[in-house]
C-alpha cells in the first residue's frame, strides 16, 4: 500500500516535474525543473529496482546534464542579455495532438508490455544463466561489455564525436574566456576541494571496482569523476586553453582506444571478434572507458579544447 | 511496532518536519539570507534526525556509519554553498532586509 503510494506519487511528480520543464515561465527554471525531473526518473529507476540506472540518471541525468544546461545558460544570457524577458514563442496548433498521440502510444505500449507473457529463451534470461561462467556478478556490466559490446563501443564512439562536434563549433576567444565569474579564492572553496576531490576520487574507484560484481560501472564512475573535474572547474582551479596536451588528447582516446584493440585481438587467435578473453579485460577496459568518460564529459563543460592548471597569483 | 521502530519513526518524523520548516522558510523570507538562513540550519537538522533515524532502524553499525557520512557531506555542500550564494549576493549589493525601527 505504502509501495503504491509512493509509486504514484512518483508517476504524478515526474509528469508535473516534464510539464514544467518544457512549459515553465523561463528558461532558467526550465532547466532547474529538468534537473529535478532527472532526480524523481532516477527514483522511479530505483523503485523499478534498477539501480544501476538510478545511480547513471542521477549522475548524468541531472548532474553533469544539468550543469552543461546550466554553463549553456550563462553563454546564452552573455550572447543575448534579453533573452529570458523576451516574449515566448506561442505554441504551436500541433502540441496538444502531439502530446496526446505520444502519451495514447506510451499507455498502449505500456498496457501490452504488462500483459504479454514471458517468452521462453528471452536475452535476458540467457543473460542470467551465463552470467556464472564469465566471473562476473552484475548482469548489467555483463550486458555492457561481454553479450553487446558493440552497443557500449558506440556509445563511446558517439561521446567522443559529441565532444568533438562541440570542439568544432567552439569559438576561439571563447577558450580565453573564464569559466568563473568572480574571485572564487575564499577560504571556504579550499577546505571543500581538500575534502570533496579525495573522496569523489574514491567512490568513482569503488564504483568501477563494484562495477563487476554489483552496482557501479565505468560510465557511473565516470559521471561522478567528471563532477570532480566540473568542481575544480567552477572554483577557478582548472582554465579551459587552447593547448591540446598529449596526455589529455591520450586520455580522451584511451577508452575507445582500448576498447577497439582488445576487441580485435581475438580475431588473431580464431575467435570472434569482441570476446573478450576474461574478467581482468573487463576491468581493463572499464577503467579506461572511466578516465576517457570523465574528461570527455569536463571538456564538454568547459566548451574548450583543452585544459589547463591555472596560474595562481 | 518494537522500540526500535517507534524511535525511528519519531526521529524521522521530526526530521521531515524541519524539512517542512526549512521549505516554508525557503518559499515565506523576504530576502535571500533569511532564506539560506531557512535551508543550511533547517534542512540540516531534518538531514541529521533522518539519517540517526535511519541508522537506528537498520541497528548496524557500518551502515551507521556510511549515514553519519551522508550526513557530514551534505553539511559541507550545504554550508559552502550557502556561503558562495549569500557571498555573491552581498557582493551584488543585496541589502538584507531589517525591521522597522518603529515597531
Amino acid at each position: 500500500m505504502t509501495g503504491l503510494a509512493l509509486d504514484l506519487l512518483i508517476i504524478a511528480s515526474l509528469i508535473g516535474l516534464a510539464i514544467q520543464a518544457i512549459n515553465g515561465a523561463s528558461l532558467f527554471r526550465g532547466i532547474i525543473h529538468f534537473v529535478v525531473l532527472g532526480l524523481a526518473m532516477s527514483l522511479a529507476w530505483a523503485r523499478l529496482d534498477a539501480p544501476d540506472l538510478a545511480m547513471a540518471e542521477a549522475a548524468i541525468g541531472a548532474g553533469v546534464t544539468g550543469a552543461l544546461m546550466m554553463i549553456a545558460y550563462r553563454r546564452l544570457i552573455e550572447i543575448r542579455p534579453d533573452h529570458d524577458n523576451a516574449t515566448r514563442t506561442p505554441r504551436s496548433r500541433l502540441a496538444l495532438p502531439i502530446a496526446l498521440a505520444s502519451g495514447v502510444l506510451v499507455g498502449v505500449i505500456g498496457l501490452a508490455a504488462i500483459q504479454a507473457e514471458p517468452l521462453p529463451g528471452q536475452a535476458g534470461i540467457a543473460v542470467l544463466e551465463t552470467l556464472e561462467s564469465t566471473g562476473l556478478g552484475n548482469p548489467v556490466t555483463g550486458v555492457l561489455l561481454l553479450f553487446r559490446g558493440f552497443d557500449t563501443l558506440l556509445e563511446i564512439t558517439v561521446l567522443l564525436a559529441a565532444l568533438l562536434s562541440a570542439q568544432a563549433v567552439t569559438r576561439q576567444d571563447d577558450l580565453d574566456r573564464s569559466l568563473t565569474t568572480e574571485d572564487p579564492d575564499t577560504p571556504l572553496i579550499g577546505a571543500l576541494l581538500a575534502i570533496v576531490v579525495p573522496l569523489t576520487v574514491l567512490i568513482s574507484v569503488h564504483l568501477l571496482k563494484a562495477g563487476s560484481q554489483e552496482t557501479g560501472g565505468a560510465f557511473q564512475a565516470g559521471a561522478v569523476l567528471a563532477a570532480c573535474g566540473v568542481l575544480l572547474a567552477l572554483t577557478g582551479r582548472l582554465a579551459s586553453s587552447r593547448d591540446y596536451s598529449p596526455l589529455l588528447n591520450g586520455g580522451l582516446l584511451v577508452g575507445l582506444v582500448s576498447f577497439i584493440l582488445i576487441g580485435l585481438a581475438p580475431l588473431l587467435y580464431g575467435q570472434p571478434l569482441m570476446a573478450l578473453p576474461g574478467v581482468w579485460a573487463v576491468y581493463f577496459i572499464e577503467s579506461a572507458m572511466m578516465i576517457s568518460i570523465a574528461l570527455t564529459l569536463v571538456l564538454l563543460f568547459a566548451g574548450a579544447a583543452s585544459l589547463k592548471r591555472r596560474s595562481r597569483g | 511496532m518494537s522500540p526500535t521502530e517507534s524511535v525511528s519513526l519519531v526521529l524521522l518524523l521530526a526530521g521531515c518536519g524541519f524539512y517542512l520548516a526549512g521549505t516554508i522558510g525557503l518559499l515565506r523570507f523576504p530576502d535571500v539570507y533569511c532564506r539560506l538562513h531557512a535551508l543550511a540550519k533547517a534542512d540540516n537538522t531534518g538531514l541529521f534526525l533522518i539519517c540517526v533515524g535511519l541508522a537506528v532502524l537498520s541497528a548496524d553499525w557500518q551502515v551507521a556509519a556510511i549515514l553519519a557520512l551522508v550526513w557530514m557531506i551534505g553539511l559541507l555542500a550545504a554550508t559552502v554553498s550557502a556561503h558562495l550564494i549569500a557571498r555573491h549576493a552581498h557582493g551584488a549589493g543585496r541589502e538584507p532586509v531589517r525591521p522597522r525601527p518603529d515597531r
